[in-house]
């Protein structure tokens, strides 16, 4: 899938004209494309421009929303740096990535790699790995909290085997371990649909030439498919990066609201919070500009240890 | 296909773990979903003492509480509503962006397209707040309106990216035909490339419908808890009460919010596997 890469144009030939037709100077629009001015409009208004804001605010004194902002320099971020509630989110959110990502690509990768050697019911897997794409923040949440309250679905499945049940979500031990596991069910399916597409683009026949020559599946996977696609499995690491990093505060809302104390409390629920619950707002774009330049140095590092290599 | 050729008893045996594997993980993602679909037929009492039981009767009272507690109906109109203006929206933008762009020759159309390129790494989360501000200060704030203005934007890279791939292999040719029939160049736009482009159209519509139909966190901030304008995203959660929920009308909702991306996933999902084919998006 070439739709998440800069591709660039190549050149037309232009003297591939028959002899004798009208020499055609290129129109207007072709050197200026006035029709995407609008979608350009849009998306600076609505896009570029929040996203630049962001950088604006951080650097105000705004104790909440009526209150007159004045500049304050750095005084947001020593703020920021002091306090204990932001390591605690710092470190979760770099356990979440740290511990979830990897998890979530290699399992990925292999089911994709599964799924392409068309095995019987490869449709029916394919079908089902996209499910939880379909479903929503608020239904997965939803669903999770269910099967985690201390009378749902896997305490009553824990109970038979003599298990012990516990609160997941209250407990400050298995409440961060929860939040990351609903989002690698969200999560792994999805990214092997994904990888599974542009694994379907290898050529066969230098895969079948190295079962021939008595390469195992383990072998063929890492060895041959890995290689192939990994600079696209490098875009697929750096989109689930962002949601993961981005898009946690989702369900951490839903499900435990940073708590219980600060054990699920991620940088992007910390924005939130700070935001809209405790209306401190330099504090709030602080840890998003923190976070903005967190998300540049984890993509940096992710196209550096997963850029194509063949 | 190709005759699928006969593998040592090693490979065979390597392909059966993995397979188990492959299939363990299907249920870890079915289970959930057998268990929220049966628990929305039951009472609390009967999800508690037996999570995996088929329910008893197929009892649709929770449904009904589901939406009398909730508001869903309501809310389910405000999700449609939303949705389908913001996707009429984003087409609007996108499809004359990406004609302007497929043509595009000069600078102006690299530096534009590069925009949008990059934009698929910003996540529209991060600037929350301050969108939050921008629906402020243009008053409308705790409106529908606002969020049918925002999604589009957030859909702006993907949807121009896939539409201007489609629209790059139409051949110059059938275009220069037509304007020498003299048609406009909208005329173009609607008669030379809208129906080839109608598998990326479905493409464009179909995850943007998902995304827009599920989006949580900016309709919860922009429109707020307003009942008459909330959306089924926002709404759902309220379903869940700090003392004593009841977990089947919890999930009887969430089931409701579901059965609308089933519909639209059915019908649009063949015409994405015909983009998906056709090769204008594959790499």
């Amino acid at each position: 899938m070439t739709v998440l890469e800069v591709t660039p144009t190549t050149g037309r030939p232009v003297s591939a004209r028959p002899p004798g037709a009208r020499p055609r100077r290129s129109p207007l629009r072709e050197r200026f494309p006035g029709l995407a001015l609008p979608a350009l409009v849009w998306y600076a208004v609505f896009m570029i421009g929040p996203v630049v804001a962001i950088f604006v605010i951080a650097f105000l004194r705004w104790p909440g929303m009526l209150e007159t902002p004045s500049f304050a320099g750095l005084d947001n971020f020593s703020v920021v740096f002091a306090d204990a509630t932001f390591w605690a989110a710092l470190g979760n959110s770099a356990v979440q990535i740290v511990v979830g990502l990897p998890i979530m690509i290699v399992l990925a990768f292999l089911l994709a790699f599964y799924v392409v050697q068309k095995p019987r019911g490869h449709r029916v897997l394919r079908y089902i790995l996209f499910i939880p794409a379909l479903i929503s923040a608020p239904a997965t949440a939803m669903v999770f909290y269910a099967m985690l309250n201390p009378d749902g679905l896997v305490n009553g499945l824990l109970a038979p085997l003599g298990l012990a049940g516990n609160a997941w979500l209250a407990d400050p031990s298995t409440a961060l371990g929860a939040i990351i596991a609903v989002e690698l069910w969200s999560g792994i399916g999805y990214s092997a649909v994904l990888i599974a597409a542009r694994l379907d683009g290898v050529d066969t026949e230098i895969v079948q030439a190295a079962r021939v020559d008595g390469a195992s599946d383990w072998r063929i996977a890492w060895r041959m498919y890995w290689p192939i696609a990994r600079d696209f499995i490098g875009v697929v690491t750096m989109l689930q990066f962002l949601s993961l990093l981005f898009n946690s505060a989702q369900t951490v809302l839903l499900l435990t609201q940073g708590g219980p104390g600060t054990s699920t409390m991620t940088l992007s629920y910390l924005i939130y919070s700070k935001a809209f619950v405790e209306t401190d707002l330099g504090y709030s774009q602080a840890v998003g500009v923190v976070l903005f330049v967190l998300g540049l140095l984890g993509m940096w590092l992710i196209r550096r240890t997963l850029r194509a290599t063949h | 296909m190709a005759s699928r050729t006969v593998l040592p008893l090693r490979d065979r045996l390597g392909s059966l773990t993995s397979g188990t594997l492959a299939w363990l993980y299907a249920a870890i993602l079915l289970i959930p979903f057998y268990y929220f679909i049966s628990s929305s037929f039951k009472t609390n009492e009967e999800i508690f003492e037996s999570p995996l039981a088929l329910p008893t009767s197929w009892d649709l009272s929770n449904f009904a509480t589901a939406f009398r507690q909730a508001d869903l109906g309501l809310a389910i109109a405000n999700s449609a509503l939303t949705t389908v203006s913001a996707l009429v929206l984003t087409l609007l933008l996108a499809l004359p962006a990406a004609f302007a762009l497929a043509r595009a020759q000069g600078r102006f159309g690299k530096v534009i397209e590069n925009v949008f390129n990059l934009g698929f790494l910003i996540p529209a989360f991060a600037a929350l707040f301050p969108t939050f501000l921008l629906a402020a200060a243009v008053g409308l704030f705790h409106t529908r309106t606002f969020v049918v203005l925002l999604l589009p934007a957030t859909a702006l890279p993907l949807a121009i990216v896939i539409l201007t791939a489609f629209m790059r292999t139409i051949p110059r040719e059938l275009e220069e035909a037509a304007s020498m029939d003299g048609a406009s160049t909208l005329q173009v736009l609607r008669q030379v490339y809208l129906p080839i482009c109608i598998p990326g159209i479905a493409t464009v519509l179909l995850l943007n419908f998902l995304s827009f139909w599920n989006a949580y966190l900016y309709p919860l901030i922009l429109i707020g808890p307003d009942t008459a304008q909330r959306t089924i995203q926002v709404a759902l959660p309220t379903l869940k009460v700090d003392a004593g929920t009841d977990y089947g009308v919890l999930m009887a909702g969430t089931l409701l919010t579901l059965l609308p991306v089933y519909l639209v996933y059915t019908v649009l999902q063949k015409q994405m596997q015909k983009a998906l084919v056709s090769g204008a998006v594959k790499g």
